[in-house]
């Protein structure tokens, strides 16, 4: 009431005010209080209005002054809460004090989130730094918005459909016709299953491909979360590939940082469902030493060609401030061969670091192993980082893959053979039931080792795993 | 989706073939290549014609002024040389660097305060007029428009919505604080308090400045304590509030602040020391505010040892407040002058010796020790070396005799035969690699200077400056180091501000620089290392400040000009 009451008046004196002026301003009556510090000057300010001026300078603190005034009542009932809770507990002052700053920063147009938690709430009043508190609400914000977005979008969505429903009732005249094909409609748990077989047979009998976690101590909560999501897209790139690789997870410690974020990001069921080898042992104790070749950018040795026989480590590792050669001290500790991608050999360099994300790792060793071509492998360099290939490297490249031998090739793969049933046991941890049986699994014959006659059969309580990668 | 898709087709097509595909791959070893020279190091190779030749006991120098590595202003004369030869495009970029900020959606600030109707007319014929208020606010903060107009644009606000919002509030904050309306800030921060529960940094930081500007400026102290719930506030606020203090003769509370900032672990600003030096000179006779003119002198005093032990270097601006302080003593007839050192660390005014640039022997000891646990094996050995390279390294120079010299690889033959011929003993440190023959090793070099020289040649996989550093201060105190790498990266693995400092110090008494570029066939000269400490050091009757003339020094240089302040009785 009182508010209301106070702008009309405010207003009303306002209109007198200028319908009684002249438009024109005498040059001499504009205030500059500049370098003079007076208190008389401030009285000036104030009488300004009563000379018979054109525009009511103040106008707009009578307005707020008066809005305070109506407020005031509720407001000072918030006061008390707040004080109440400020005196009980000196962590709670800071809890509130960092929420009002917040909303204040919010009324400022910050990049705030609309809603915080009390988690949130206490894991800002932690951050030492503005700067490193405005972050975090930067985050929060972006993160919020996105959440956002897609909730319009579904309800969007969902009206969209119940309209579409209410316009066409379901009734038997409306259903749309059975759609007559010659092709089996292939469905989506067929895939699933298929994709499932081959990577358990790549457990049983394909090249082994470790990622090393033993890097948690060296990234921050956000590039931990971002290795998990790389985790899981390399998980499902590999799951999907032809001949995917037997992932090795070795240094996963059990509740570690790195355990904890797969299993939330997995679920539980899925991640126990996982067709990939997780061990809290050290890789060097899996593996022969020999057979292991650390990848990593900072080593002074180019990868020529992809050897099928090695063991290669990826080290699980985002560092978004680049901290070189914390991998290659870990193989240099343990003694291990190591080796960098030939990038500057094929790759017209420009910009950015040498080391890949995890997905690009994955993607490149995966395309390594199916067509032994480093020009189709490279291609998921991020083009930004470079200006295209060299015109001689799709020869050189052919070149290197024609120098070997076929009797090259039977080694390595009986050996594989030989070895697959002895090596990876130290590793498994994932159930499976290996039926010597004559029916060999459907999903195994396109790998195809039908004279030992060894298949897997999944359980009916196993289901396929569940691709979540994206 | 699309995933799916694909996968689907490339099982239809590919379960046959693939089996066939196989077959290309075979086995293959790995082919290892050295890295390649010389990529790593960044060069800060100085020419100046100017400069005049001296001989030196030892080493042929040139002297530090002004060539030398640590000199101020030289790395950025080096940037702006290569900028210019770089030339284009950074003038483009520059240009693309003016236009960004805050959108003002083609807004003129107005000439003169509008009545409400004018402001609306202009409002409506915005495309965007939700966001009119705001944009105009910065159109005229940037364009420094009178008060007024913002006045008469609030007031418009005011009657067309009912109320302001904070940020157009902050706005005119902004635009009061920067026009120095201190009183109209004054005035209107009982309508903001009143208004909004409580205040954002930005604008308890405004305000603070607003406050301290005028004789209520105990009122800022309240709101200093606010932003302390939250976070500790910044130097800038506080440096704001000791100058209100000072200015307004509150010497006890101007004190107790700065020592607030001091326990809070933060580097007070140079405007703190500068209002506290003038506030010094200022105050006459007895009546310093509460407190006696000896205890301020003292606790001034105090600030130059921090100066000292901090590596501060005071600004032109603050070196004057310092000179007239010290010339406003009473009882004392200090004499300030604007002066530079001699390459052989005299003072040109005064004649005296400056401090010398050697450590004592426990710093020594104590740098070493920390160079060793810090730089050389870190958090991990095997970053920067292994343990076998490391104990075979310690082993090799305990065999050896103590060094003259320790040569960075990187260097050249002419630079071994140049010290060997003045009969130093030679350290030459380098990587495996320069023992294979190559375009930039040569075979015969290489055996030359393993005949006139110590050598010692680390993996290709590890670091050789570390190793440098370690046998150079192994060797004693005598032994100096030839390399153009400025050790900034090693620096920083020193832990504690203290520890750095020494460093520099060793490195800018011990590190020797090829003086311009290298001739074959002639004798090759180093920067002169200056027998003198750059610090804040006095003795007795005088004080030898070095200060910023410029703004271009670069935190690993030190200042050439110095104020020197004797007391003649």
């Amino acid at each position: 009431m009182m508010r209301l009451f106070s702008r009309r008046v405010s207003v009303a004196l306002w209109r007198r005010v200028s319908v009684s002026g002249t438009q024109t301003f005498p040059p001499g009556h504009i205030l500059s209080p500049r370098g003079v510090s007076s208190g008389c000057l401030l009285r000036t300010d104030k009488t300004q209005p009563d000379h018979g001026d054109k525009i009511d300078l103040d106008l707009w603190k009578s307005v707020m002054r008066s809005n305070t005034a109506a407020d005031e009542s509720p407001e000072d009932d918030g006061e008390e809460v707040t004080k109440g809770d400020s005196t009980g507990a000196p962590d709670g002052c800071v809890l509130v004090a960092t929420r009002e700053l917040v909303s204040m920063w919010r009324q400022a147009g910050k990049m705030v989130p609309d809603q915080i938690t009390d988690q949130e709430v206490q894991t800002l009043a932690g951050l030492e730094t503005k700067s490193s508190k405005k972050k975090f609400l930067k985050y929060l914000s972006i993160r919020e918005s996105h959440k956002k977005r897609d909730k319009e979008k579904r309800e969007k969505k969902r009206s969209e459909r119940e309209q579409s429903f209410a316009d066409n009732p379901k009734t038997d005249e409306n259903r749309p016709a059975w759609k007559n094909s010659f092709l089996v409609q292939y469905r989506d748990h067929w895939l699933d299953r298929l994709l499932g077989w081959r990577s358990a047979q790549a457990m049983r009998f394909g090249q082994p491909l470790v990622f090393d976690m033993s890097y948690e101590a060296h990234m921050t909560p956000y590039e931990l979360a971002n290795s998990v999501t790389q985790m899981m897209e390399v998980e499902g790139c590999n799951r999907r590939a032809l001949d995917p690789f037997h992932l090795h997870y070795c240094n996963l410690q059990p509740g570690g940082g790195y355990h904890q974020g797969l299993v939330k990001r997995y679920g539980a069921d899925a991640w126990d469902r996982l067709l990939v080898t997780e061990t809290p042992q050290r890789h060097v104790d899996v593996f022969p030493r020999e057979r292991l070749v650390y990848l990593t950018a900072d080593s002074p040795n180019v990868l020529r060609a992809f050897d099928p026989s090695k063991v290669y480590v990826v080290g699980t590792f985002v560092d978004r401030s680049i901290q070189s050669g914390v991998s290659f001290a870990n193989a240099k500790r343990l003694q291990l061969a190591t080796a960098r991608l030939p990038l500057d050999h094929f790759l017209r360099w420009e910009t950015g670091a040498k080391n890949m994300t995890l997905d690009q790792m994955i993607r490149i060793l995966l395309t390594m192993k199916d067509t032994n071509s480093w020009e189709k492998a490279l291609a998921f360099v991020p083009s930004r980082k470079h200006d295209g290939f060299y015109p001689g490297a799709a020869q050189r490249d052919r070149g290197g893959a024609a120098g070997r031998g076929r009797g090259d090739r039977d080694s390595w793969r009986d050996q594989g053979d030989r070895q697959g049933p002895a090596r990876g046991n130290p590793g498994f941890t994932k159930s499976f039931r290996f039926t010597e049986s004559g029916g060999a699994g459907r999903g195994g014959q396109d790998r195809g080792e039908p004279s030992r006659g060894v298949g897997l059969s999944w359980g009916r309580e196993n289901k396929p795993p569940v691709a979540r990668t994206h | 989706m699309g995933s799916r898709l694909i996968c689907k087709a490339r099982l239809c097509l590919t379960v046959l073939s693939h089996h066939f595909r196989q077959g290309n791959m075979c086995a293959r070893t790995m082919c290892t290549k050295g890295l390649t020279p010389g990529g790593r190091k960044s060069g800060h190779r100085q020419t100046n014609p100017t400069v005049r030749q001296t001989d030196s006991s030892t080493v042929r120098q040139m002297p530090s002024f002004p060539g030398s590595v640590f000199a101020a202003g030289n790395a950025k004369r080096t940037a702006d040389k290569l900028k210019r030869q770089a030339a284009s495009p950074s003038l483009e970029e520059e240009e693309g660097g003016q236009r960004r900020g805050f959108t003002t959606d083609g807004l003129v600030a107005p000439e003169r305060p509008l009545p409400p109707a004018e402001w609306k007319k202009l409002k409506e014929a915005q495309c965007h007029p939700e966001r009119f208020e705001r944009s105009m606010m910065m159109v005229l903060f940037k364009s420094g428009a009178q008060l007024d107009i913002a006045k008469s644009l609030l007031s418009f606000v005011a009657v067309d919505t009912g109320t302001l919002s904070y940020q157009l509030l902050l706005q005119y904050l902004m635009l009061c604080v920067r026009g120095g309306h201190n009183n109209e800030v004054l005035d209107f921060y009982p309508v903001m308090r009143g208004a909004f529960p409580t205040l954002d940094t930005g604008a308890s930081t405004l305000f603070i400045k607003a406050f301290s500007r005028t004789p209520s400026w105990r009122e800022a102290l309240p709101i200093l304590r606010d932003l302390k719930k939250v976070f500790s506030p910044s130097p800038r606020n506080y440096a704001d509030i000791i100058s209100g203090a000072l200015q307004h003769g509150d010497h006890t509370e101007a004190w107790q602040l700065y020592h607030d900032v001091m326990e809070a672990g933060k580097t007070p600003l140079q405007d703190t020391w500068q209002a506290l030096f003038e506030g010094g000179a200022k105050s006459d006779g007895g009546e310093a505010g509460s407190m006696s003119r000896a205890d301020y002198g003292d606790r001034l005093l105090g600030v130059l040892g921090y100066m000292r032990d901090n590596q501060v270097y005071p600004q032109q601006s603050l070196a004057d407040a310092i000179k007239t302080w010290f010339q406003s003593l009473p009882g004392h007839t200090w004499r300030g002058d604007w002066t530079t050192v001699t390459p052989k660390g005299v003072c040109k005014d005064c004649g005296s010796e400056l401090e010398s640039i050697q450590l004592t022997p426990e710093e020594y000891q104590h740098l070493k020790d920390r160079v060793m646990a810090d730089i050389i094996q870190g958090k991990d050995v095997f970053k920067k070396t292994t343990p076998e390279e490391l104990e075979s390294f310690k082993a090799f120079v305990k065999r050896k005799p103590l060094f003259d010299v320790v040569v960075d690889g990187l260097n050249l033959l002419a630079v071994v035969c140049e010290l060997e011929r003045l009969g130093q003993t030679i350290l030459v440190l380098g990587r495996k690699h320069m023992l294979t023959p190559s375009r930039s090793w040569d075979r015969h070099n290489m055996g030359l200077i393993q005949k006139k020289a110590h050598c010692f040649f680390t993996d290709n996989t590890s670091e050789d400056d570390p190793f440098l550093l370690y046998a150079a201060l192994h060797s004693g105190n005598h032994c100096r180091f030839v390399s153009r790498d400025l050790m900034r990266d090693h620096k920083a693995c020193l832990p504690d501000a203290l520890t750095r400092r020494l460093f520099f110090k060793w490195q800018r008494g011990h590190q020797l620089v090829v003086y311009g570029t290298v001739v074959m066939g002639q004798r090759v000269h180093f920067q002169m290392i200056p027998p003198y400490d750059t610090i804040v050091q006095s003795s007795g009757g005088s004080w030898h400040i070095p200060y910023d003339d410029s703004v271009d020094r670069s935190s690993y240089e030190v200042p050439q000009s110095w104020l020197c302040l004797t007391n003649q009785r």
